[in-house]
């Protein structure tokens, strides 16, 4: 292989991380310059920490008005990831440049994980609305039983939530209505992943299921770094999990890909 | 015409009583029917009935894992509040989309009564919000075990009838600020969320702070759910009466306010040039 060459293996290489990188920094700038976004970022988690703490308050538990608290805001997390997955791809389409994103020399998963990914990140931000809601309005005590744990366990479950994102948004590009499906997979995925209430008195037969969710690991890291606990295998599961759905989302995005150039339906609502 | 003045025969040719019934019915059927022009059945079904299930399942799982209270608590509120989408969104829909499509010109061209008009579009999300309500207590019955004797079931469905009649009045409401604001369906979104918190569905209501529950005797739903509960508790109509009056109250009171706020905006849009300007 020449210098030159070689030299363009490299930049490729680098040029795959600069692209997430921009991707990503890009969507963010994005969302958090719609007034909506940045509207439905600050009330929707007020409204869930609001049900989350009562539910807790009422049920006698006041030593975990902070796990009440983070479950709410893991719920709009996963929430803004599911939307936004959905909405991504009905976005571009509807913007008439999926076809061109699809023809672009990059693979499509560089194009849609920094999409999936900036929603993650955004839904961190309602988790951190939704605790600090809690700690200002509803006497919710801002105590860590491992603040690290917690400090870390944010980005590693932003992070995981977004790899996940995008195995659903491959889902979704064969999909014309995908906003209508997303609407009803808010409800399962946070009983499944215990964002709440743990999963404890689930069905035997759900527990997999749940396993296999990296919402799920997230959720039980941030737990135990709130109320105590071991956080960080967790967090390692989590991560790992994570990578699984990545390495699923790659494939079927290159699946998708090859489908719809097949088929030449991309396009069509 | 010959012998008859220009207003004369603009009130000769003005729709009958008759004929607005009529329009009522066929109206709500024909924009119902239209609705499938940007979704699908599958979707739309999926949409109508998956979320309230789902939300049934998850808040009994919570209900479990908390032991808030027994099952029948959340079968009961979370069945009678499923009838809130298709009534909020619904009722958004009806009014906001005629906007958001550049028809609302055409909407308001029309000689036909503007209750008439909006009020054929609610119709039949009344309806779905009813169906949506039997297939979540459907669904409790199979997957939870959930029971009620039959002579409940009909006083059931009186309270069902009157929750998605006010509910979609309150979606007739938001759907008129669809007319003066571009992201109607935000809130729409807050007040379905809402609507989970200030009924009681979820949290008891003797467990909520004195302004929330005054927050929710002014809503939708609340009045509904209690009777709801005391109906499926052992109670007769006789003592529920008073709940489904104060629904039906909130029902009317939400649907005079929305025909004065479509009528408002209606006249601001004329004044200002900007009923089709998003």
């Amino acid at each position: 292989m020449s210098a030159v060459a070689a030299a363009g293996v490299v930049r490729r290489r680098g040029g795959w991380a600069r692209l997430l990188w921009v991707g990503t920094r890009t969507y963010v700038l994005h969302l958090f310059r719609s007034p909506v976004e940045v509207l439905i970022t600050l009330i929707m988690p007020l409204i869930f920490t609001l049900l989350a703490v009562y539910l807790f308050k009422a049920a006698d538990r006041p030593a975990q008005l902070m796990q009440a608290a983070v479950g709410a805001g893991l719920m709009r997390m996963w929430t803004s990831v599911l939307m936004g997955s959905g909405a991504a791809v009905q976005d571009q389409r509807w913007m008439g440049v999926l076809e061109p994103l699809v023809a672009s020399p990059r693979p499509l998963v560089t194009v849609f994980l920094p999409i999936t990914l900036a929603h993650s990140i955004v839904g961190s931000a309602s988790l951190l609305a939704a605790v600090g809601w809690g700690v200002l309005l509803f006497d919710v005590p801002l105590t860590f039983a491992d603040p690290l744990a917690f400090l870390v366990g944010v980005p590693v479950t932003v992070l995981t939530l977004g790899m996940f994102g995008l195995l659903l948004a491959s889902a979704f590009v064969l999909l014309p209505n995908a906003n209508a499906l997303a609407n009803a997979l808010s409800y399962p995925i946070w009983m499944l992943s215990g964002m709440l209430v743990a999963v404890d008195i689930l069905p035997g037969w759900t527990r997999p299921l749940s396993a296999a969710l990296p919402p799920t690991w997230g959720a039980d890291a941030l737990r135990a770094a709130v109320g105590g606990g071991d956080a960080w295998t967790p967090m390692a599961v989590a991560l790992a999990v994570g990578l699984v759905h990545l390495g699923l989302g790659c494939l079927a995005m290159v699946y998708v890909e090859h489908r719809a150039r097949v088929s030449a339906t991309l396009a069509l609502v | 015409m010959v012998g008859t003045t220009a207003v004369e025969h603009s009130r000769d040719t003005r729709p009958s009583g008759g004929g607005s019934l009529r329009f009522l019915v066929v109206g709500g059927i024909l924009s119902y029917r239209a609705l499938f022009n940007w979704t699908t059945p599958t979707m739309y079904l999926g949409t109508l009935f998956g979320s309230p299930v789902f939300q049934l399942l998850f808040f009994v799982h919570v209900g479990r894992a908390l032991g808030i209270a027994d099952d029948n608590f959340f079968i009961v509120g979370n069945a009678v509040l499923a009838a809130s989408v298709a009534g909020i969104f619904g009722g958004t829909m009806a009014v906001a989309n005629e906007r958001r499509y550049g028809t609302l010109g055409s909407v308001l061209l029309s000689p036909r009564s503007r209750a008439v008009v909006f009020l054929s579009r609610g119709l039949p999300y009344v309806l779905n919000g009813i169906l949506v309500s039997a297939v979540v207590l459907g669904t409790a019955a199979v997957f939870l075990g959930w029971r009620v004797p039959l002579g409940v079931a009909a006083g059931l469905l009186v309270v069902l009838v009157v929750g998605a009649l006010s509910c979609t009045a309150f979606g007739l409401v938001l759907g008129s600020l669809g007319l003066r604001l571009r992201d109607v369906f935000l809130i729409a979104n807050v007040a379905s969320t809402l609507l989970l918190v200030v009924t009681g569905v979820n949290v008891p209501a003797d467990r909520l702070p004195g302004w929330i529950r005054s927050l929710g005797e002014f809503l939708p739903m609340t009045h509904a759910v209690r009777a709801a509960r005391d109906l499926t508790g052992g109670a007769g109509m006789s003592r529920v009466l008073p709940d489904l009056l104060l629904e039906l109250a909130v029902a009317v009171s939400c649907t005079l306010l929305a025909l004065a706020m479509l009528r408002l905006f209606e006249w601001e849009g004329r004044r200002r040039a900007s009923l089709d300007y998003m």
